[in-house]
This record gives structure tokens, C-alpha cells and sequence, in this order.
């Protein structure tokens, strides 16, 4: 206790020096965000490499440490600014982040697996749902914080039509998964801004009956209807997405409770499951670390949930703690649905693991979120 | 709490906390898949991944090579390109694009010259031999052009693949069929039994049906190679975790020369449409027509038991079995309206020897005594013939025998019957044995089997005949079994007669006939007759195995015993100047270099006994040289040709002729012939005069 008052007094030193607040740096969640993103760059190595000992192809491999690299200076960047003060910032990355869901809907865009949801650069591509994400749950807490916690039915609508935009966008680029993790990131944010229980239920009711509405209406083609419900009878569906699922499902099952160690699954080697280095790299996890090697990187997951709802508590304001459990939410819905597509008991919706898929976007947008929640750890003590 | 939080109410505490559970609630799910799927259902995961991704590839191996003495190569291999339908891929084709895909198949192959129809196709599709995931070979045999037609409109033929295999040359066309056999897909009883071989045989492999191709199977099947890969999605082998290197088949050379063998096929074909020209001739029961359809030669080393050429009248083209031979083409093979092209008669023939089985009757007469000096004759007594033998106090049956023609030859000794075939004195033996006490009456059976007839020579080829010699008992057998085919079931003195002479229930197959003279000529020695000689490694052409004579038994056979039979059997194809008279084959042998190549023989002419049907006499004769050692036994059997002397003789003499002469003629392969036209248009280009001299030539050599 005592220490504890030392160290608050010392942040509120007056003479207001901008370095103060990096002493109080999240370090567990740094690490565990890091170790992720390593372990993360090991397995697309492993999903990548080839079979050529002579010649592994470390493409994969240099541009993910290359991301990570940006991701942590990234990181650091956003973790410098008070989060206070970017929120002045915040409507114009949002609106960008509109205007680039839009132009990724003309023929500027590149579709890939029936989704059409990213720029090109070369060899680089660009997923701006994937940033959106972030400047959409600043955005949103950048609303929601003003009603100090209690949402009147108007305010609630407001903060819905606010939603509806990017998911809107993203359906439109018939992303279903991305926009999946948007609905998530708005009700986790709602349900802490304070929406009243019955206007959440109703909402609940509302959004699963549209969800029906959806599905009945036939916008939805044959094949997305399969990734989303192969998983319930992998065997007798002979789409592709079954495929994918059952040979995930292989992979993790024949790495056993330690696995078949690094570089050696076969099926990994074989290219058996597709996507293995991007959506379905669990199944590398899986296959080549065992049960063991696949409980450490939940449990470093579960660390950085940890740490995020950790700062949402200890935030100085809404603020806040309203970024910080929106950050966590976007890691925990897509770390469950990810996870769970590869193991065969969600479905298939083509979203990759935070830290550990590869993907520049991903990883950059995942480091944007952990900066916030370090800008508001860091912050913590100091008085609004 | 710490103080950063103050300005929560304790309502949005809750809140969070619901949130942190929710989260926390995420991992049950995961962890407990995760632990389902890891450790509770590992083994069955690991074996779906082994599954997925090693491959089992078999690599098929040549079969070995089928050489002649010489090392011609007679059976080869040569690279056919196989029409196969995965059945995996149709199995989710509708059947009416699947009819339309056959069709569209059988329209194309047809269209490159391999006349193939529409269910012939579908029937290779739908046989059950191969399983649900198998490649399904249809078609075989498929030009260079159509493959690359099929591969470059795939599309037009999904599931639709080739392959090359290898299939069975013959360079020299139907030359030896019979000895060489076919291959053919394992049948279904054989794929049970190939099961505890050490080569492994898969649903589509070939076997040896017939001949040396089944005898041999063991030595000439390859070892098909297997390869343990691991593979990954698109079949690209990663690595090979176990390789057993296919290995070739073994070569198996054969006693067969094959100029001798085409030299007697030729002459058996020839000996054949020669009997056939002979007028009808009328007889009191009726008709009898030389039909001359059908006949075996053998020609056997008696020195050693070696097959030296074996042919069997009408033949086949082993081609036809290459890729599968057609319904209708095995039809008229094995149609008994075609005289059976597929049967060997040489082994598997079954015919009554005749008056060739009159030295094995002498030989029963002096093994017993019956001749000598203890015996009703001396070996120089003379008997008179004249021509009908009556069987003294007969009981029953015929009782009145004759020579063929009634023909009395007056006084002959044992050397004389033989030389002259007479009936009459060997009658008389066969009734002494039957009549005397003291003898035996199944003495010229015993003699008989002793030479190796009743059973089989045990010659290297599968299904051999084995003949009969009829005894008393066996005559019971039969009647109790079939009481309509004979007049009685008790053995009639006639009965035994009948034997002497190689007539009645007597049959043999020409190799036994040769095996036994050969016993006879070589100082009684019985050997099981070889055809193959050794077996060779493919690559080095090493001797693998050497097959030595087999020696059955020695007979015992004195000088005492022979020399008065091969005397009187030298004779058979001579004049004999002592006495002023000729053999029974001396017609045929008429200027037949004697001194330099000393020959003996035996003519034989058998009735074959069929219900209701007058038929012509089987022609037999059988020969060697060169004497006193003969390196050379031959005999040959018309069907339906007449007379032994008049129409078999010749066929042995003419390949005799040749042979003591040293003027076999090369026989060349298709090959051969065809590179020795070509040298000849080549130098006619240089030298238009050389030109019809030398093709004039060779066709006088041809014809």
C-alpha cells in the first residue's frame, strides 16, 4: 500500500514530465503479446518453409517479423500520445477508415476467396476492416463515454447507427467474419457503457432474428452458407470448407498431447490444410506442439485478457476503460472463433488469430489495440 | 481497490465482471476440444494423418524373357500404352454423361485403328475384380497419337487416364505357341492361391495360363518394386521412407531350337495337307475321309531327355492374348469344331499308339522269358505268319485276329515282325501271356509302364496327359462307371491282344511315345522330359539355374534284349538286301542318306474308335539317328491321315533329311525378315540386276 502511494504521488508530479508514464508500462502484457507474435512467426515459418531443405522459403517468415517489427514501433507510438488527446484525432482516422471501406468496394480492391476486402501493394496487401477495428472502438468509446455510464433508449440508437456503418461496409465486401468481430466489439462496449439489461436482451433477440432473416433471404451464396455450417457435419459435407475443417482437425489430433515437434507435422508439410498460415494456423500449433503447446498460447491469450480488463478497472475514466474492454473484446472473439473454426466447433469464417496469423494488417491493428490499452495503463494514475 | 477506478459504480464492477467471465468462459470450449480432440482421439487422428499422407507406390516389374537353346529371344516384352478409367472420379459423373464418356471413348480408340466398342468398355468398367477407388484398365494397346489426343482434350474425358505398361512380344509370330503359352489377368481362383506367393500380385497383374508362361511363373514374374513416400496434398512426394526396388524377372531359356521347331511345325503342317489330298476311299462300312485335321511331332534328345522341338497341329497366334484376348477370338480357339487350336497335342493328346507300341510288347516277351531260350520261341525262332491269328479255345468277344490287309508274311522272327509290323506274331505272344501258365497276362502292361505309359512323362509344361494302359482291373473300373460302352466288364484274351499291339483301351500321348523309344534307343534310360534348360538373370545374363536330366529310371534293358529289337526296327526304313525285303517305312526313306546318318523307326497305324462314325487311321511313326548312338528321337501323330508309312513317315524323314544334312534352315523373326527386305530395296537402288536374283532367292529359300 505504502509503495503503491509513493508511486501515485510520483505520477502526479506536477512538473508533468511526458516520459513519467512509460515507468508504468504494462511489461506482462508487452511480454505476452510478444511471445505470441513469436511463436505466431515460428509457426507461418513452419506452415511456409517448404519442403526443400536445401532452399526453406523464409519469405513468410521475414515479412512477419518485418510486421512485428512495425507492430511494436507502432505500438510505442500510440502508447506515447495520451490517449486523451488523440481522441481529437479519432473522428478523422474513423471517417478514413470509412472512406477506405468504401474504396476498397470499387475495382480497387482485390478480391481473394470470394471476399473482396483488400488493397495491393506489390507484394503487400492492405485490409482496412482490419484497422477499422480499432479506430471503431475509439470511436465508439469516444461516444459512449460522454452518458457516464447509463444509455437512454436514443442514445443507444445513436450508438447503433454508428455500428451499422462499418458493419454495413463489411458485409458488403460479404465479410461475415470481420463483421462478426465488429457486432462483438459493440455489444462487449454497450454492455460496459452502461445499456440497460432489457434494451441488451431485446438487441440480442433482434440481432439473431435478422441473422434468420438473412440466412432465408438467399443474399447469402451456397458456399458461405457451407463454411458456416460444415463444422456441425464435417463427414457428409464434401465442400471445400469441410475439408479444410476436418483436415485442421487432423492435423491438431495427430500432434497428441506434446506434439510432433517443430518442422515435423506431417500434415503441415503436406499443405493439408489451407490457409495454415494465415486463418487455420492453430492447426500448425496443434500438430507440431500437442495439447501442451496449444494450452500455453490460450494461456497467453488469456494473459492479455487478462491484463486488458485488468486496465479497463483501473482506467481513470470511461474513457478508458471503455477502449480497454473493447480491445480486449476484439482479442477474445477472434482468438475463440479462430480457435474454434480449427477445431471444428465454430464455423468457418476467415478470420485470423490476433498476434499469431500472418497478416500485416492483423498484427499492426493488433498492436494499435495494445497500445491503447498500454496508453491507458500507463496513464492510470493520472487525474482527468 | 486502488484508486484508479473510483469513478466506477459499483453496478459497472458488475458489468466488467460479466464481461471477464464471458471471456473466461471462452476457454472451456477450446480447452476442452482441444483436449478431445488431442488426447482422446490422438490414435485415430494419427492414423488419418498417416493416411493422408504416405503413399504406398507399387512399381511394376518386367517378366523375364523366354529364350530357345540358342538364346533367340522367343517371348519378349514390348511398352503398350493403357486406356484406364478411375472409378473415384465417375463415381459422381451421372450415368448418362458416363454412357456418353464411354461412347465418346470407344469412338475415339476405334477411330485410331483399335476397333473398340462401347460395351466392351463399360463390361472392363463394371468388373468387379477392381475396387471403388481403383484405375480401371479398358483398353490396351493404344497408339502414341491417341494418348497424346486423350491427354490434350482431358476435359472432354474426365477421369480418363493412360498408362504404359508392358505386355508379351513374339517376334517369331505363333512359332512354339503351344510350348510358350499365354499370360492373362489372374482369374479369381488364382488371385486365392498367388496370395501365399512371395511376389506380390496386384488385381490387374497377368499370370502364365498355359504353357511355359505357367509352368515357369515362379521364375519369370518380376518382383514388383514398393515405394512407403510421404506425400503432401497434391501428391508430391516429400520424401521415401522405404523402397524395395522393383526387380525383373528372370529369363528362362529352353531346350527348343527353334529352326529345328519351325522346321517341324512346317512339316507337320506340310505332312498334314499332304494326307489330306489323299482320295476317298470306300470300304465296305462306308466312307472314310482323310480329314487330316489335326497333329502332334516331338523331337527329344534321347540322350539327355531334352525337348529339342514339339509342335502341335492347328495352332494359335499367342498375339491374340496380348491385352486381353476377345470372347469371340477364345471362342473359336477352344471350339472342337476348330480341332481345339489351343490344346498341345503333343502332351495332351491322347492317341492308341499302334504298331509303335509293338517294342515294348517284344520287350515284355523276352523281360519275361516268353522269347528265349526257355520261352515258346527263340529270339531267332520263326514264327509263321499267315496273316489271322485264331485264339485257341476262345471264350468269347472277337476270336479272329488279322494282319492289316489279311497280309501274310510267311516266316518271321523278332526282328522280322517288327520290321514288317506283323500282327500276327505278336498276337501270339499276347495270347501265350494270356493262355500260358507261368505268365503273367498283364506282361505287357507291366513292360509298358515300365517305359513310362499310364503316366505322366513329367515334362516341364502343365496339363500333360497321361495315357492309359488298360488292365483287367482298370476294365472293371470302367464298366462298373459306364456299363453301356462295353459288351462286358470282364478282361477277353482279345482284350489282351488288342494291347500287344497298342490297340484297344491303349493310349499315349506322342511324348510318351517318344520318351519310351528314347528309353529304348539310349540303353534304357527313363528321363522326365526337359524343356527348359536354365534360368538366366535378365541383366547379366548369368546362369541362375541349371536344370539337370532327370532320370525317371533305368530300365533294365541288356544288350540281349535291344540289340534284336533296335535290329529289327533298323530295318523299318530300309531294304533289306540279306533277305531281299523292305520296311514298312522304307518307302519314305527311299534315298535317305543312310550311311552318313544311320536312321531307325517304327510306323504305327491306330484306329481311333469312335460311336457311330467311320473315321480314317491315325498316322504314326516314330524315328531316330543318328545310329548306334542316336542323338535325335521324333515322332509324329496324324489325325485322320492313314496309313503310319505312307503318310507320317515322311513328315520325320523330310526334318531328318534336314537334319542329318545340317540344313535346318534359319528361321528368322519378323524382324529379321523385314531388315533383311529393306537391305535387299536398299542394294536392288544400287544394283538393279542383283535385285531379282536375290529376291528370286529368297523366295525359293521361302516356299
Amino acid at each position: 500500500m505504502k509503495f503503491t502511494k509513493t508511486r501515485k504521488n510520483f505520477n502526479l508530479n506536477p512538473t508533468g514530465d511526458p516520459w513519467s508514464p512509460w515507468l508504468h508500462v504494462d511489461i506482462a502484457l508487452v511480454l505476452s503479446t510478444i511471445s505470441l507474435s513469436v511463436i505466431g512467426a515460428f509457426m507461418v515459418y513452419s506452415a511456409t518453409r517448404g519442403n526443400d531443405p536445401e532452399i526453406y522459403d523464409k519469405s513468410y517468415l521475414n515479412r512477419q517479423l518485418l510486421f512485428l517489427g512495425v507492430g511494436v514501433v507502432v505500438m510505442a507510438v500510440v502508447a506515447y500520445f495520451p490517449y486523451r488527446r488523440i481522441r481529437d484525432w479519432v473522428p478523422a482516422f474513423f471517417w478514413a477508415g470509412m472512406f477506405l471501406l468504401l474504396l476498397v468496394l470499387t475495382p480497387l480492391g482485390v478480391e481473394r476467396n470470394g471476399t473482396k476486402a483488400w488493397f495491393e501493394f506489390g507484394s503487400f496487401q492492405l485490409q482496412p476492416s482490419e484497422l477499422c477495428k480499432i479506430a471503431y472502438i475509439f470511436m465508439l468509446a469516444n461516444y459512449l463515454e460522454r452518458f457516464n455510464g447509463r444509455l437512454n433508449i436514443r442514445q443507444l440508437g445513436n450508438a447503433l447507427l454508428l455500428a451499422v456503418m462499418p458493419i454495413g461496409l463489411i458485409l458488403l465486401e460479404t465479410d461475415v467474419g470481420t463483421a462478426l468481430v465488429f457486432i462483438a466489439i459493440t455489444m462487449g462496449m454497450l454492455l460496459i457503457a452502461g445499456a440497460q439489461t432489457k434494451h441488451i436482451f431485446i438487441l440480442t433477440v433482434v440481432g439473431v432474428l435478422l441473422a434468420a432473416l438473412v440466412w432465408s433471404s438467399g443474399a447469402l451464396q451456397d458456399y458461405q452458407q457451407d463454411r458456416l455450417t460444415s463444422f456441425i457435419d464435417p463427414v457428409s459435407s464434401q465442400t471445400e470448407a469441410a475439408y479444410q475443417q476436418t483436415q485442421a482437425q487432423i492435423a491438431i489430433g495427430s500432434g497428441g498431447l506434446s506434439g510432433q515437434g517443430f518442422g515435423q507435422g506431417q500434415q503441415t508439410r503436406g499443405e493439408f490444410v489451407p490457409e495454415q498460415h494465415t486463418d487455420f494456423i492453430f492447426s500448425v500449433i496443434g500438430e507440431e506442439f500437442g495439447f501442451l503447446g496449444s494450452v500455453v498460447v490460450l494461456a497467453l491469450f488469456a494473459i492479455v485478457m487478462w491484463r486488458c480488463m485488468r486496465t479497463a478497472r483501473k482506467s481513470p475514466d470511461l474513457l478508458g476503460t471503455l477502449i480497454s474492454c473493447g480491445v480486449m473484446t476484439l482479442f477474445a472473439f477472434q482468438m475463440f472463433q479462430s480457435v474454434g473454426m480449427t477445431l471444428g466447433i465454430m464455423p468457418i469464417t476467415g478470420i485470423p488469430i490476433p498476434f499469431v496469423s500472418y497478416g500485416g494488417s492483423s498484427a499492426i491493428s493488433c498492436f494499435v489495440g495494445t497500445g491503447l490499452v498500454l496508453n491507458v495503463h500507463m496513464r492510470r494514475y493520472q487525474v482527468v | 481497490m486502488s484508486v484508479a477506478s473510483k469513478y466506477l459504480p459499483q453496478s459497472h464492477r458488475l458489468r466488467l465482471a460479466v464481461l471477464a467471465a464471458v471471456a473466461i468462459s471462452l476457454f472451456v470450449p477450446l480447452i476442452a476440444r482441444l483436449w478431445y480432440l488431442q488426447v482422446i482421439k490422438e490414435t485415430a487422428f494419427v492414423e488419418r494423418a498417416a493416411d493422408n499422407t504416405t503413399e504406398t507406390i507399387i512399381e511394376l516389374a518386367p517378366r523375364g524373357r523366354i529364350l530357345d537353346a540358342k538364346g533367340r529371344v522367343l517371348v519378349d516384352n514390348r511398352a503398350s500404352i493403357l486406356v484406364t478409367i478411375d472409378k473415384e472420379e465417375m463415381a459422381s459423373v451421372a450415368s448418362d454423361d458416363l454412357q456418353e464418356l464411354f461412347f465418346d471413348l470407344a469412338t475415339e480408340i476405334s477411330r485410331s485403328g483399335n476397333l473398340t466398342k462401347v460395351p466392351q468398355i463399360e463390361a472392363a468398367y463394371r468388373s468387379n475384380r477392381y475396387g471403388p477407388f481403383a484405375e480401371v484398365p479398358v483398353v490396351q494397346d493404344i497408339s502414341e497419337e491417341l494418348q497424346i489426343y486423350l491427354a490434350e482434350y482431358s476435359y472432354r474425358f474426365p477421369g480418363v487416364k493412360t498408362t504404359v505398361t508392358t505386355v508379351r512380344d513374339y517376334p517369331y509370330g505363333s512359332l512354339a505357341a503351344h510350348i510358350l503359352g499365354y499370360v492373362g489377368l489372374l482369374s479369381e481362383d488364382e488371385m486365392s492361391s498367388v496370395a501365399l506367393k512371395q511376389k506380390t500380385y496386384l488385381a490387374n497383374d497377368e499370370i502364365g495360363k498355359s504353357g511355359i508362361e505357367l509352368f515357369y511363373e515362379d521364375a519369370l514374374r518380376g518382383t514388383p518394386g514398393r515405394k512407403v513416400v510421404t506425400v503432401d496434398k497434391f501428391n508430391n512426394i516429400l520424401e521415401i521412407n522405404e523402397e524395395i526396388p522393383a526387380k525383373a524377372g528372370s529369363d528362362v531359356q529352353l531346350t527348343i531350337d527353334i529352326d529345328l521347331q519351325a522346321l517341324a511345325e512346317q512339316e507337320l503342317a506340310r505332312g498334314l495337307a499332304l494326307a489330306k489330298q489323299q482320295p476317298t476311299k470306300f470300304e465296305e462300312e462306308g466312307v472314310v475321309i482323310f480329314n487330316a485335321p489335326a497333329g502332334a511331332m516331338v523331337v527329344m534328345d534321347p540322350r539327355d531327355g531334352s525337348i529339342l522341338a514339339m509342335a502341335s497341329h492347328p495352332t494359335f497366334d499367342p498375339e491374340l492374348f496380348v491385352s486381353g484376348i476377345s470372347q469371340d477370338d477364345f471362342d473359336e480357339l477352344t471350339d472342337p469344331g476348330n480341332f481345339l487350336p489351343l490344346l498341345n497335342r503333343a502332351i495332351q493328346g491322347t492317341y492308341p499308339p499302334g504298331s509303335t507300341f509293338k517294342p515294348f510288347t517284344a520287350y515284355a516277351a523276352l523281360d519275361t522269358g516268353l522269347i528265349g531260350s526257355r520261352g515258346i520261341l527263340g529270339i531267332n525262332d520263326l514264327f509263321y505268319d499267315e496273316g489271322v491269328f485264331l485264339i485257341p479255345n476262345c471264350e468269347g468277344g472277337t476270336c479272329r485276329f488279322q494282319n492289316a490287309g489279311e497280309a501274310a508274311y510267311g516266316d518271321v522272327d523278332l526282328r522280322l515282325a517288327l520290321t514288317y509290323s506283323s500282327d500276327v506274331y505278336f498276337y501270339n505272344l499276347a495270347a501265350s501271356f494270356d493262355i500260358l501258365p507261368g505268365f503273367d497276362l498283364e506282361s505287357v502292361q507291366v513292360a509298358a509302364t515300365s517305359f513310362g505309359y499310364g503316366s505322366r512323362t513329367g515334362v516341364t509344361l502343365a496339363s500333360e496327359g497321361s495315357g492309359r494302359i488298360p488292365t483287367p482291373a482298370s476294365r472293371r473300373e470302367a464298366y462298373r462307371e459306364n456299363p453301356e460302352a462295353f459288351l462286358t466288364g470282364s478282361w477277353l484274351t482279345g482284350d489282351t491282344l488288342n494291347t500287344s499291339i497298342g490297340q484297344g483301351d491303349v493310349l499315349a500321348t506322342p511324348l510318351q511315345i517318344v520318351n519310351s523309344y528314347s528309353a529304348l534307343v539310349n540303353g534304357g534310360t527313363l528321363f522326365a522330359p526337359n524343356l527348359g534348360d536354365r534360368i538366366l538373370n535378365p541383366i547379366t545374363g548369368e546362369t541362375e539355374v541349371e536344370f539337370a536330366p532327370r532320370v525317371l529310371k533305368e530300365i533294365y534293358l541288356p544288350d540281349s534284349f535291344s540289340d534284336p529289337i533296335l535290329e529289327g526296327l533298323a530295318g523299318v526304313t530300309t531294304w533289306r538286301s540279306d533277305i531281299g525285303t523292305e520296311g514298312t517305312a522304307y518307302g519314305a526313306f527311299k534315298d535317305f542318306p543312310h550311311d552318313l546318318w544311320p536312321v531307325s523307326g517304327k510306323t504305327g497305324t491306330s484306329e481311333k474308335q469312335v460311336e457311330n462314325a467311320l473315321i480314317a487311321d491315325y498316322g504314326l511313326f516314330v524315328a531316330w539317328g543318328p545310329n548306334p548312338e542316336p542323338e535325335y528321337v521324333a515322332a509324329v501323330v496324324l489325325e485322320e491321315s492313314g496309313f503310319g508309312g505312307q503318310v507320317a513317315a515322311p513328315v520325320i524323314r523330310r526334318l531328318f533329311e534336314r537334319v542329318a544334312t545340317d540344313n535346318v534352315p534359319s528361321y528368322l523373326s519378323q524382324a529379321e525378315k523385314d531388315k533383311l527386305a529393306k537391305e535387299l530395296v536398299t542394294r536392288s537402288a544400287l544394283n538393279p540386276e542383283i535385285e531379282t536374283e536375290e529376291i528370286q532367292n529368297q523366295e525359293r529359300s521361302e516356299s
